[in-house]
């Protein structure tokens, strides 16, 4: 196997730069960084979704209803594969059944969310930019995406016995955790601005 | 049968812990968040037992225990939505009693424990002899199915209660009025 | 298989990371729950203000 630049513990090196840098860029002045950005939300509120989703209010309800159905998928799936991993539930089922085939319904279930999320987000790109709250479920996004398919998956496609238990246990807790943040950070969206 | 209705939620209204819960910002909001994410948990696993049951997830894992395991789970995702339902409700309850869509979401409700209870009838009735297949009988397929669609429309009623198209004070046809449950010279809330 | 090899085997690149990446994420959901239950307290002090 090939040797990374970074030595033998890649991986670990990245998340702890990952997670330096998200740290360091939440506590320090990025208004320049933000405000570079404002065209795309411009751009998101003349496009075809954003016409849709301000002038039609039923058509971004039902959206926004079956984002909370990609939602309940997530939750679903995050429920029965972690709570497995944690010993919780389904314990009479091999660990390995229950979380390849919550996989494949989770990726589904996140791009029902996403695709529906990205048409609500031009509905109502004007207020999100300025949301505080709207920057922080993106963040916390893209770190439960990067956790799920960079780390979570990864791992649990060794041979579980091969891991130490209490890291397995240590990452459903994260997993369920990060969800659960995510989309209440997301019901707070609809509370602010 | 309305008046009666409006009564009762104008009597709630008088409470001042609905007034204050309503006043609240974060308490409100606090309850409405913990109502929604709770739909992660009982829907999310009410979803995977249709799933199993439709054959589309767990092929190899027998459905009745699919079911039977997820069934704690779902039911206390069940028993926080209910409780933060009714707290909603307490909260805002004359609006919400002449809310259309929370009274289709409440049929609808309705409808999905009956179609429930007859999933699980039928799964008893039938024994054991399918329960390794990886699709169940056509009754239950149905069920599983009809689960499915009346959920994801009880959540669009849900979304819609939020928006005011056919609140009482906008001024309604008879028709939607009388549904809706819209009271003549009632006090505007 | 020696005693470092072992260890290795324990704890490999994919498991620290894991646990490098689960911790901060179980600190932000503590943080950031923190700051919502004060929920509760801001109703009580709604209730107490109002003398409810």
């Amino acid at each position: 196997m090939p040797t990374s630049i970074l030595g033998p513990y890649t991986r670990t090196i990245i998340a702890a730069a990952l997670v330096v840098v998200t740290i360091v860029f939440c506590l320090t002045i990025r208004i320049p960084v933000h405000t570079s950005i404002e065209p795309l939300f411009d751009w998101m509120t003349a496009s075809w979704f954003g016409y849709i989703g301000t002038t039609w209010g039923a058509a971004f309800a039902v959206v926004e209803a079956f984002h909370l159905v990609g939602l309940a998928f997530i939750g679903g799936t995050v429920v029965a594969s972690d709570g497995r991993l944690l010993g919780l539930i389904l314990t009479d089922q091999p660990p390995r059944a229950i979380i390849d085939k919550t996989y494949r319904i989770f990726n589904w279930a996140l791009i029902l969310t996403l695709s529906t999320g990205i048409f609500m987000a031009c509905g109502v790109a004007g207020k999100i930019y300025f949301l505080k709250v709207f920057w922080y479920k993106m963040l916390t996004l893209c770190a439960g995406m990067l956790f799920e398919y960079g780390i979570r998956r990864p791992l649990l496609e060794k041979e579980l016995e091969d891991i130490n238990p209490w890291v397995l246990k240590l990452t459903a807790v994260a997993s369920v955790m990060v969800w659960f943040t995510v989309a209440a950070l997301g019901r707070w969206i609809g509370y602010s601005g | 049968m309305n008046q009666v209705i409006y009564n009762f939620a104008v009597w709630l209204d008088g409470f001042e812990w609905s007034t204050a819960m309503h006043e609240s910002y974060y308490m409100y909001n606090w309850v409405e968040s913990t109502h929604v994410l709770t739909l992660m948990v009982s829907l999310g696993v009410l979803f995977l037992i249709d799933l199993r049951m439709l054959g589309i997830a767990f092929p190899n894992v027998p459905s009745t225990q699919i079911a039977r395991r997820l069934n704690l789970p779902m039911w206390i995702g069940f028993g926080v939505a209910i409780t933060t339902g009714l707290l909603l409700f307490y909260a805002i309850p004359v609006r919400n009693s002449q809310s259309l869509w929370f009274r289709v979401k409440l049929v609808l409700l309705v409808c999905a424990g009956i179609n429930a209870y007859l999933l699980h009838k039928r799964m008893n009735e039938s024994g054991s002899s399918w329960e390794n297949d990886a699709v169940a009988p056509k009754q239950i397929r149905t069920s599983a199915a009809v689960s499915l669609g009346l959920w994801t429309t009880i959540v669009i009623c849900g979304r819609f209660i939020a928006y005011d198209w056919f609140d009482c004070e906008l001024g309604q046809s008879a028709f939607i009025s009388f549904v809706a449950g819209c009271v003549d010279g009632q006090t505007q809330f | 298989m020696n005693e470092e090899n072992k260890t290795e085997a324990k704890l490999d690149d994919i498991q620290i990371a894991a646990i490098v990446s689960s911790s901060v994420f179980v600190v932000w959901f503590v943080v950031y729950w923190f700051f919502q239950i004060q929920a509760v307290r801001e109703l009580f002090e709604f209730v107490r203000v109002n003398n409810f």
